[in-house]
């Protein structure tokens, strides 16, 4: 579950070359999709004669459907010198795959989005870090909830409580610092001294 | 010279420090340091402070240690990981620098370079516990240093103001058992406030020395209070600075507000550092002031 | 399909230290995510209670909880989870779940699993990782590979210099990416562009806590704004909201069935041969839930025979009426006298008689959801119109505003309620304005705006969001003091009382992308839908889909020589959309819109094992077809034909 920004219209007017097929993709348009602005760009380029046409349909990740949609299309898609795509990273990497070698582009920037499941994004977030830290902060991840992921303490950087990179957040570690006093918890300050295990891919490794 | 061994000698330990310029020359602030600093225990060197990109604290150390001063080498978590911060500090111990203050680093985003890759492998007290492992002369990965291990004196800091005490002292808690010998602090300008956290803070039984950051006028004093992390400047005190602005002006009334500081809180430390931040040349008169 | 399931129970000796300490435990499981949906119930809990048990401890209770970081449906239960005397939660989850439940309450809350630590996300497919969510996608740089998640160094500007016979240095498995990159660009002629392309870096400023935050807090805003779930699917409205309303010509031939309505069919009272005028009775009412059906045009009565039923999809007796192009309307229908004056009796025995069900789709009869039997605090008026692409209900409050607030307080004085709220979606500006002039002098009417979320018309969601009560499963909106009723149904109510005229012509929308002359119309009921198309231009693609109602719960015609019937708001043509269904991969998204707090996924597993008493426990019967969960599905499952198969099985298995 990701987000999608619209990138810079300099940036995506510069990819514009020659007659192009659109793709849009709402599967994720419940988290957030850029729709009005992208709808009107395309009106843009519709009256300016370059779209040989339009597919807005979800989940082009989908391997098993997307060559379903596209059926419908071919003709215009071989009229386009561009198809530019209009999703997350993953949507335009299977639209580029699937037409290889035609060129395929991304107008969208994305982002992550705290929270794994469904398409409610939660408040707070678990980074999948491989190595839950959650019993020695009380259930408040250090990693996501310090903007410097430490997992020994506070930077010192905190001013009145706030976060040294945005006031508007709180200081993660004064928020564990708190919850472990308020469950009696406090000798987890006293555990050996913890270090990040960055080797990523874990679940690679188990099998 | 390892600074601990001044305290463990039972000195009252005075230090200041020096900020590196944007530039590769260094000659302006090592001819200061060597006229105003010269007189005192060491001189840090901070590692582009603020995150704001500079010349190298270790090759500044390097060049005062070359002047014949005693550098401490400020190392920070937030450019390097764990293989750049080790080899740093080998590189430290073989240039003979072997005062580390450990830190983690302010965030990239309130630097120069906002767009950087915040690194935080480590933080200051794993980074701590890697110069413990080094002098045992294994690295952090478990593996043997060839030959002699080095030796740092391990410097740490710590916020006896800030709004959230109890906190700071839960991490400088952490510190002290990764292996921090030494301890400077932020800014204390209500003396009440260090005293009280120097009887919570002396059972760890590590040194500590006094921070003092030299106010220039009422307006920096206001803007520590908005922006600085652990900085709290009483009102009486920006009132002062703010009543004649020419004594502020030339140094006088921040240097008397420094020395009533040191006064009144030297009985309950081991010694004072002191962040002039650019007047270096009043280091003298602050010590002299307070009677040191 | 990949696994992708978040978490793994952390092993014994990682355990056991935090074990050691804690007592009198209540476990908690959850039920796992993006992995094949194999088994209701997932092995790590009898594992960790296998080292409880080894080590001696108190066990409280155990749970297995579905996609457990959903706050709403997981707090819902909680207290009523947690046994007596339990001092420590021991949780299986994600780090997210393990979060959920340490905000809860006080109790110390352990982690019992590790997350899995994935670099890139991967589509909704369970395909492979793809993308880093970095903001700054390179892909247009890179011919559609992405540098960030296939380089193990994330490298922007060209390969390392680390790969041996295109094999990665880290990974000898994996190739190259810029090896790759390098290939494609090659075959699509663009070297040279790339190569002439600026120096790239990374900025890391651009995902920050707060630009993320504040997605976080304008989704779950619109997610749980009035009531849990629901979708916003793309409005459409544009292409017929300002189209006036126009009358359309009288049709040759009308086809009026006499089932238009939820519940029995009506008898028909007229036969072929038989003359009949505009209004006059042709069918009568057969029984309590059942409604009378009147003529719509003067003529001759052709048959009354089985004709194809445009929403059951079969054929059911139909009067077919060859208009005579005269419309002399009926000598029954005349304006109520005195209308002021009326009785809430006699104001439900009109509203029956003149054959008025709820025009919003569902077609129940009106009469009797006048007679509430329970006090009443207010009726709602249902403007919303939440279907995409149907705009009639929007016509009809800009050209009958008066006629609605009409109905409107007939309907309160019906049901004896002391307020009138009119509910419209914040698209229709125009219409609040108009409505909320003309309602400024009436005391007990009020207007109000709500945001725009599917399915907000349907009357438990209206309820909940306007007045902040919810509907217990299998109760009415009468039992939480509401009644709802539609615009077009208090306009019908109108006619009947102001004009004496009943149920025979309403707004139908027709319109689409693929109608050629999209607009509204005032059609009379038994009017042929294929009429109305070939009327509207026809449409501009063979193939589109046609549709009776709205894109979400509308019924597809395959054929559309169909009459319009009294509860048909719309025909539309639309884009078709292929696909194919694919296994569910326990993404948690149907869970998440569903309006009525279900969970969907295990009603397309049970109805695919047959598992009708599970389909039962799990509530299938409280399910309101709106479609929310079909729409959202990523593996395409039709989801609405399987909970209406399960529907239908409950009731055999009830009969029992």
């Amino acid at each position: 579950m990701l987000i999608t920004k619209l990138k810079d219209k300099e940036m995506i007017a510069s990819l514009l070359k020659g007659k192009v097929f659109v793709i849009n993709c709402f599967g994720c348009k419940e988290v957030h999709f850029p729709e009005e602005e992208a709808k009107a760009l395309q009106k843009e380029w519709a009256d300016e004669g370059i779209v040989t046409g339009v597919l807005t349909t979800d989940y082009i990740c989908n391997p098993e459907n997307l060559p379903l949609r596209l059926e419908r299309h071919k003709a215009e898609i071989e009229a386009a010198d561009a198809v530019l795509v209009f999703s997350c990273g993953v949507g335009v990497q299977t639209v580029s795959e699937y037409l290889a070698p035609k060129r395929v582009c991304a107008c969208c920037d994305t982002y992550p989005l705290p929270g794994g499941q469904g398409v409610t994004p939660l408040e707070y977030d678990c980074d999948q870090c491989g190595e839950c830290w959650l019993n020695l902060t009380g259930g408040i991840c250090p990693i996501t909830a310090c903007s410097k992921s430490l997992v020994n303490g506070q930077c010192g950087g905190a001013k009145n409580g706030m976060c040294e990179v945005d006031p508007e957040m709180e200081c993660g570690w004064e928020r564990i610092y708190r919850r472990l006093a308020q469950t009696g918890r406090l000798d987890v300050f006293k555990t050996p001294v913890h270090i990040h295990n960055f080797a990523t891919d874990l679940e690679l490794k188990q099998e | 010279m390892r600074i601990t061994e001044c305290f463990d000698r039972g000195e009252f330990v005075v230090t200041a420090e020096v900020g590196p310029p944007k530039g590769i020359n260094i000659d302006g602030i090592v001819a200061e340091a060597k006229e105003f600093l010269s007189g005192i225990t060491a001189v840090n060197v901070t590692d582009c402070q603020s995150s704001v990109m500079r010349i190298g604290s270790l090759a500044t150390c390097k060049a005062l240690k070359d002047a014949g001063l005693t550098p401490i080498y400020q190392l920070t978590c937030r450019d390097r990981n764990r293989i750049a911060l080790q080899s740093d500090l080998l590189s430290a111990a073989m240039f003979g620098i072997e005062n580390v203050l450990a830190l983690t680093g302010d965030h990239t985003k309130l630097g120069d370079h906002p767009q950087a890759k915040p690194v935080f492998d480590l933080d200051s007290v794993s980074l701590l516990h890697t110069m413990s492992l080094l002098e045992q002369g294994v690295d952090l990965g478990g593996n043997q240093l060839v030959g002699e291990p080095p030796k740092f004196a391990k410097g740490a800091v710590v916020s006896p103001c800030s709004d959230s005490v109890d906190v700071q002292l839960a991490k400088m808690e952490r510190k002290v058992m990764a292996g921090a010998e030494y301890f400077q602090t932020q800014a204390v300008y209500e003396p009440e406030k260090f005293i009280e956290f120097m009887e919570t803070a002396k059972q760890f039984g590590k040194p500590v020395q006094l921070g003092i950051v030299l106010l220039k006028n009422a307006g920096m004093a206001k803007f520590m209070n908005r922006n600085v992390a652990g900085i709290h400047v009483p009102d009486e005190m920006i009132a002062e600075l703010a009543g004649d602005k020419e004594k502020a002006k030339s140094g006088e009334t921040g240097v008397k507000i420094a020395a009533e500081i040191i006064k009144a809180c030297k009985p309950y430390c081991q010694g004072v550092h002191i962040m002039a931040l650019g007047w270096e040349s009043k280091v003298p008169e602050i010590l002299k002031l307070a009677g040191i | 399909m990949e696994n992708y399931t978040k978490y793994k129970l952390k092993g014994s000796e990682e355990l056991r230290p935090f074990l050691e300490g804690a007592d009198k435990i209540f476990v908690v499981a959850c039920n796992k995510c993006f992995k094949e949906f194999e088994s209701v119930e997932e092995p790590d809990l009898s594992e960790f209670l296998a080292l409880t048990d080894e080590m001696g401890k108190t066990v409280t209770g155990s749970v297995n909880v579905d996609f457990l970081c959903n706050k709403t449906l997981t707090e819902k239960n909680w207290q009523s989870l947690i046994p007596e005397g339990t001092e420590n939660v021991f949780v299986i989850s994600c780090g997210l779940g393990v979060q959920t439940v340490a905000d809860f309450d006080g109790l110390p809350t352990y982690a019992a699993a590790n997350s899995l630590n994935y670099r890139g996300h991967h589509g909704m497919a369970l395909t492979k990782k793809a993308c880093d969510a970095c903001a700054q996608c390179y892909l247009n740089v890179t011919g559609g590979i992405c540098p960030v998640v296939d380089c193990q160094k994330s490298l922007l500007n060209g390969q390392c210099g680390g790969a041996k016979n295109g094999k990665c240095e880290v990974d000898p498995e994996k190739d190259c990416a810029w090896e790759k990159i390098y290939q494609r660009l090659e075959a699509q002629g663009r070297l040279e562009e790339f190569l002439a392309q600026p120096v790239q870096t990374r900025d890391y400023s651009k995902i920050n806590h707060k630009v993320i935050a504040d997605f976080v807090k304008a989704s779950r805003e619109s997610r749980l704004d009035g009531y849990y779930g629901g979708v916003h699917p793309s409005e459409n409205k544009e292409l017929a909201e300002n189209i006036p309303l126009v009358r359309f010509p009288e049709p040759d031939v009308v086809v009026i069935p006499l089932s238009q309505h939820a519940g029995a069919p009506a008898n028909p009272v007229v036969e072929a041969g038989d003359y009949v005028k505009v209004g006059q009775k042709i069918g009568v009412s057969a029984g309590f839930i059942s409604a009378n059906i009147h003529a719509s045009v003067s003529g001759t009565v052709e048959a009354v025979e089985p004709r194809l039923h445009p929403t059951q999809g079969r054929e059911v007796l139909s009067v077919v009426i060859r208009s005579d192009g005269k419309d002399i309307v009926d000598e029954s229908v005349k304006p109520v006298e005195n209308p002021d004056n009326l009785t809430p009796d006699e104001i439900t025995a009109i509203i029956n008689e003149s054959g008025i069900v709820g025009m919003g789709g569902a077609g129940f009869p009106t009469y009797v959801k006048l007679k509430p039997g329970k006090p009443i605090d207010a009726v709602l008026l249902n403007g919303c119109e939440c279907e995409p692409y149907l705009t009639a209900d929007h016509r009809v409050l800009l050209e009958y505003a008066d006629d609605v607030i009409f109905g409107l307080k007939v309907v309160m004085k019906a049901v004896e309620a002391p307020k009138g709220i009119i509910v419209i979606e914040d698209n229709k500006p125009d219409a609040i304005e108009l409505l909320t002039e003309k309602t400024k002098d009436i005391e007990n009417v009020e207007v109000l705006s709500v945001k725009t979320k599917y399915p907000q018309g349907a009357e438990k969601m209206l309820i909940k969001r306007v007045m902040g009560r919810q509907v217990p499963s299998g109760k009415l909106p009468a039992d939480v003091g509401a009644c709802v009723c539609n615009i077009s149904t208090v306009k019908a109510i109108s006619d009947a009382i102001q004009k004496g005229m009943p149920l025979t012509e309403r707004v139908v929308s027709v319109t689409g992308e693929h109608m050629k002359k999209p607009g509204n119309y005032i059609v009379k009921i038994g009017t042929s839908v294929n009429e109305l198309i070939r009327y509207c231009g026809g449409l501009t693609q063979e193939d589109a889909v046609i549709k009776m109602g709205g894109p979400m719960m509308g019924f597809v015609l395959p054929d559309t020589e169909v009459p319009v019937l009294k509860s048909t708001n719309g025909i539309i043509a639309i884009e078709p959309d292929p696909k194919q269904e694919v296994a569910c991969i326990k993404c948690g998204r149907c869970v998440d819109v569903c309006p009525m707090e279900l969970k969907p996924l295990y009603f397309q597993k049970f109805a695919n094992e047959g598992k009708w008493q599970e389909m039962l426990d799990y509530s299938v019967r409280d399910c309101i077809e709106c479609r929310c969960c079909e729409y959202i599905c990523s593996s395409k499952i039709p989801l609405v034909a399987k909970i209406k198969t399960g529907k239908a099985e409950v009731m055999k298995l009830l009969k029992r």
